[in-house]
């Protein structure tokens, strides 16, 4: 998290902030930031690392209420394997849930809600050890039990269990009640880091159970975090108070918080100079450019690590479709100027993309062979080529949703995509629930997406691998329905590694293979600001420290987010 | 009575129209089911949840049948808990029609207070100063989308001068009336102002030709003064066009204020169905739009029997008929 003033330009993405509901799942799995060299597996050594952004806690006076701005309500709230979890789901939901783990500040994951997270020698079983003495909201206790309770109902959920397909068998230690033992079919190394999100977020078995039965309960959480869940209205607020009996004390500071679902990136900044709220995430380029030039009374932070990157998703394997060829895909990789894009919607704040990788990500490469400057006569070139093995007219079809920044998008693409040669290209808007679905049906050609935030390749897997990739028609989270024998290789080998090089250059190959195979049409990658009354502090994710003494990543895991265990407002 | 009765079955006709039409709509939409699903969740994904969650929308049922089952739920409360939020329908349902309402009486009385001092002022003075410039004005209200006029009053009102909150949240009256004044007063005025517009046109027009009347010239000859002209004789008369499109815009208010509620993020009815048709909360929109259609057509009917009321002509004209 850089604190204003710093300047470095970072991205923004192209898509609605809502239509972030599936894309970041991947980034609710764990996520964040650098050039990695994590193994996946838990830390037991002390942090390596503090940074200046830590406050003083001398300083520090507890108290008072912190009302944020969020960029959207969450769907089918508050039950961790039910919850489509987009960002602003993670930032209301950390207030009342713990994660077993959390991105720890050397890039590995730490456990915090777990007492310790252990594998056997070759990675295929996980002990994870409940920390004790925690209770739930409800006063009943946590142990393996929860756990147990916990992650088997994200393996029969959609989203979560394919996420968490590998995982065979989750059941209590016999000789211990305060251990649940995970096995899984293969090696996997990186597991911990799904215990760092949505997987690992848990609630309290007894509420679950009542809320089987009772569904009005289900948006009532219960859990063991900082604050206890006081209210919620869908697409009004949702409020919670100060857990009094926190297990992981000083924390929480604050008496109460408060976040209100605002959709429009402006109305947030808005709300914000008005004083309705104290707090704002947002990446819409246009408030980003401002608060960098500074507003009085107000400070500003920007998150340039974990975020995702914004792209236009094509379905390679559907049969009969010109995108299945590698030819036309290149082509409209060609014919596409991003950079065109980044100053007429995003102010020119964005850091144009080459790959589904950041800077900061595992596998990032200055030259992954994608086509970064816009070249007409090579994609007129390609799409020639395709047609004199294809007579015929060549027509595409590109979703968008029904967000006007998207549509201009849509109509940039039309335009080049037609001079490239191809026929006709039809625009199709798509309101914003059943452009979920229909990504999840695989019903599209073109698409425009956002996704691949997170700091390990394994948290892509489902994103790109054949075993998710079902008919058209079937509810797949490879959307794009990619197959590919060499692609499927290097996630299963990145699985099973803990090699640090290895894994590194498994991440630079799958670079290197979506950037000749033009399997999506990479826009830019986003970056997220916090913009804050200057009363506001504690924000930095560098503030929070386990009972162990480990310091959390910075950017607190996942983009736009932060810990609100340890915001504190100044009298 | 007769044209009573008559009003009401016209009423009973248009309420079964829209709720049979409604009930059958969701299993008209394509994808229904994976909507369904998809909206509803992941964890509702296996058999057993998806099999009890289409059974109890009835979609598998026969039109009739299914419009007996979504009359019954109807009735009775049994709307169910919203696909994506948890939250019972009713509570939802509720919670928006009372922000609704507020604005929908907050904008009509606001709209009145503007339209009908201004309305007598103008056609009083009929070419006048004051008629000119209050014809112009009105002019720019009524074409002034609500989201420009949300936009402009925010800017200067929420954002320059921190009057009032950008975002208004629902404070009841007796919770604290000064900060539900501060809450509701631009969403209010937004609305109001170019309804005003339009009313006062309306009854500037209506005005000038009943104070052209020959029963206004024996007033005024026999020196009546001209507050009671006005009031006492020429208002009332000329309030049928004005009712008229009050009645109409009430219905038009209570579901069609969804740019101001959007705007001021006022999660009243309107808003929720919008979202609600996004979100693919079938269920939800499906009982906000019955809702909606009630509101609408017993609003209307009750503008019909007051007609009889404010003009002695309707009363005459349906004794002839």
């Amino acid at each position: 998290m850089k604190v204003r003033n710093t300047s470095k330009l970072r991205t923004r993405s192209i898509l609605g902030s809502t239509l972030a509901g599936l894309m970041v799942f991947a980034v609710a799995c764990g996520g964040s930031d650098s050039t990695s060299t994590d193994t996946g597996a838990p830390s037991s050594e002390a942090p390596t690392e503090t940074t200046d952004a830590i406050d003083d806690t001398s300083t520090i006076t507890p108290g008072g209420k912190l009302v944020m701005a969020v960029e959207a309500d969450t769907s089918s709230p508050w039950r961790p394997s039910e919850m489509v979890c987009a960002i602003s789901c993670h930032q209301v939901i950390r207030s009342i849930y713990d994660t077993l783990m959390i991105p720890g500040v050397d890039n590995v994951p730490v456990p915090y809600l777990a007492s310790s997270v252990e594998p056997n020698a070759d990675y295929t079983v996980w002990r994870v050890t409940a920390r004790s003495g925690v209770k739930f909201h409800d006063g009943t206790d946590f142990d393996a039990a929860a756990i147990v309770d916990n992650i088997t109902r994200h393996k029969s959920a959609l989203l979560t269990g394919t996420a968490i397909k590998d995982v065979t068998d989750i059941s209590l230690d016999p000789a211990d009640p305060m251990v649940a033992v995970i096995t899984v079919a293969r090696p996997w190394a990186t597991f911990p880091w799904y215990l760092t999100g949505q997987v690992g977020y848990m609630a309290s078995p007894t509420w679950l159970a009542a809320s089987d039965t009772d569904e009005a309960l289900r948006a009532k959480p219960v859990g063991t975090g900082p604050f206890v869940f006081a209210d919620y209205k869908p697409q009004e607020y949702f409020k919670a108070t100060k857990n009094p009996t926190y297990w992981n004390a000083p924390y929480p500071y604050l008496d109460e918080v408060e976040f209100i679902p605002v959709a429009d990136s402006l109305k947030r900044r808005d709300a914000l100079k008005a004083g309705d709220v104290d707090l704002i995430h947002t990446t819409n380029g246009e408030v980003i450019t401002e608060f960098r030039a500074g507003v009085d009374g107000y400070s500003s932070a920007e998150i340039t690590k974990n975020g995702e990157t914004a792209y236009s998703l094509m379905h390679v394997t559907q049969e009969g479709s010109p995108i299945t060829d590698s030819r036309v895909r290149c082509a409209l990789a060609n014919a596409t100027d991003n950079d065109a894009v980044n100053q007429a919607v995003s102010f020119g704040v964005n850091q144009l993309a080459n790959g589904p990788f950041s800077p900061d990500q595992v596998g990032y490469l200055e030259d992954t062979g994608f086509p970064m400057v816009q070249d007409m006569a090579k994609a007129q070139e390609l799409i020639a080529a395709y047609k004199a093995e294809n007579p015929g007219p060549l027509r595409i079809s590109l979703a968008t949703t029904n967000d006007a920044t998207n549509l201009v998008i849509a109509n940039y693409q039309k335009d080049w995509f037609e001079e490239a040669g191809v026929d006709e290209v039809t625009i199709d808007q798509i309101d914003q629930a059943q452009y979920i679905v229909t990504a999840l049906l695989g019903n599209f050609q073109v698409f425009q997406w956002r996704n691949h935030g997170g700091v390990d390749l394994d948290q892509q897997y489902f994103w790109w691998h054949s075993s998710s990739s079902l008919d058209v028609g079937s509810l797949a989270l490879n959307f794009g329905r990619i197959k590919d024998t060499k692609l499927d290789e290097l996630l299963d080998a990145n699985r099973a590694s803990v090699d640090p090089a290895e894994k590194k250059q498994i991440a630079e190959d799958v670079n290197r293979l979506f950037g000749s195979e033009c399997y999506n049409l990479w826009g830019s990658y986003t970056t997220w600001m916090l913009a804050n009354k200057t009363a506001v502090q504690g924000l930095d994710a560098a503030n929070f420290i386990t009972p162990e003494g480990e310091v959390a990543l910075e950017g607190a895991g996942i983009a736009g987010t932060f810990y609100p265990h340890t915001v504190w407002l100044q009298q | 009575m007769r044209f009573f009765l008559q009003r009401f079955m016209q009423l009973i006709i248009v309420v079964f129209a829209v709720t049979f039409t409604v009930s059958l709509a969701l299993g008209a939409i394509p994808n229904a089911e994976e909507r369904i699903i998809a909206a509803k969740g992941s964890g509702a994904i296996n058999d057993e949840e998806k099999n009890k969650l289409l059974d109890s929308l009835n979609l598998r049922e026969p039109a009739i049948v299914q419009y007996g089952y979504f009359v019954k739920d109807f009735v009775t409360f049994d709307w169910g808990t919203t696909f994506n939020g948890n939250q019972p329908i009713s509570t939802s349902v509720s919670d928006g029609l009372k922000i609704s309402l507020r604005l929908m009486i907050y904008g009509q009385l606001g709209a009145l207070l503007i339209a009908i001092p201004v309305a007598l002022a103008a056609a009083y003075r009929s070419g006048g100063v004051f008629d000119r410039i209050s014809t112009t004005t009105s002019f720019g209200f009524i074409s002034m989308p609500n989201y420009v006029l949300a936009t402009i009053l925010g800017l200067f009102f929420t954002v320059r001068w921190q009057w009032f909150p950008a975002i208004s949240t629902d404070i009841g009256f007796f919770t604290s009336p000064w900060q539900h004044f501060r809450n509701f007063f631009l969403p209010t005025i937004v609305l109001a102002l170019p309804l005003g517009a339009t009313y006062m046109r309306l009854l500037r027009a209506d005005l000038v030709n009943t104070l052209q009347s020959d029963f206004i010239t024996t007033a005024r000859a026999k020196g009546v003064s001209t507050p009671r002209i006005l009031f006492g004789h020429a208002l009332r008369p000329s309030l049928f066009s004005l009712v008229t499109a009050a009645a109409v815009n009430v219905g038009a208010l209570v579901g069609g204020s969804v740019v101001v509620e959007t705007a001021f993020n006022l999660n009243g009815l309107g808003r929720r169905t919008v979202l609600g048709i996004f979100a693919s909360e079938f269920r939800l929109v499906q009982i906000t739009v019955v809702v909606l259609a009630l509101v609408y057509v017993f609003i209307n009917f009750l503008t019909d029997i007051l007609y009889g009321f404010l003009d002695p002509r309707v009363r005459a004209g349906r004794k002839l008929s």
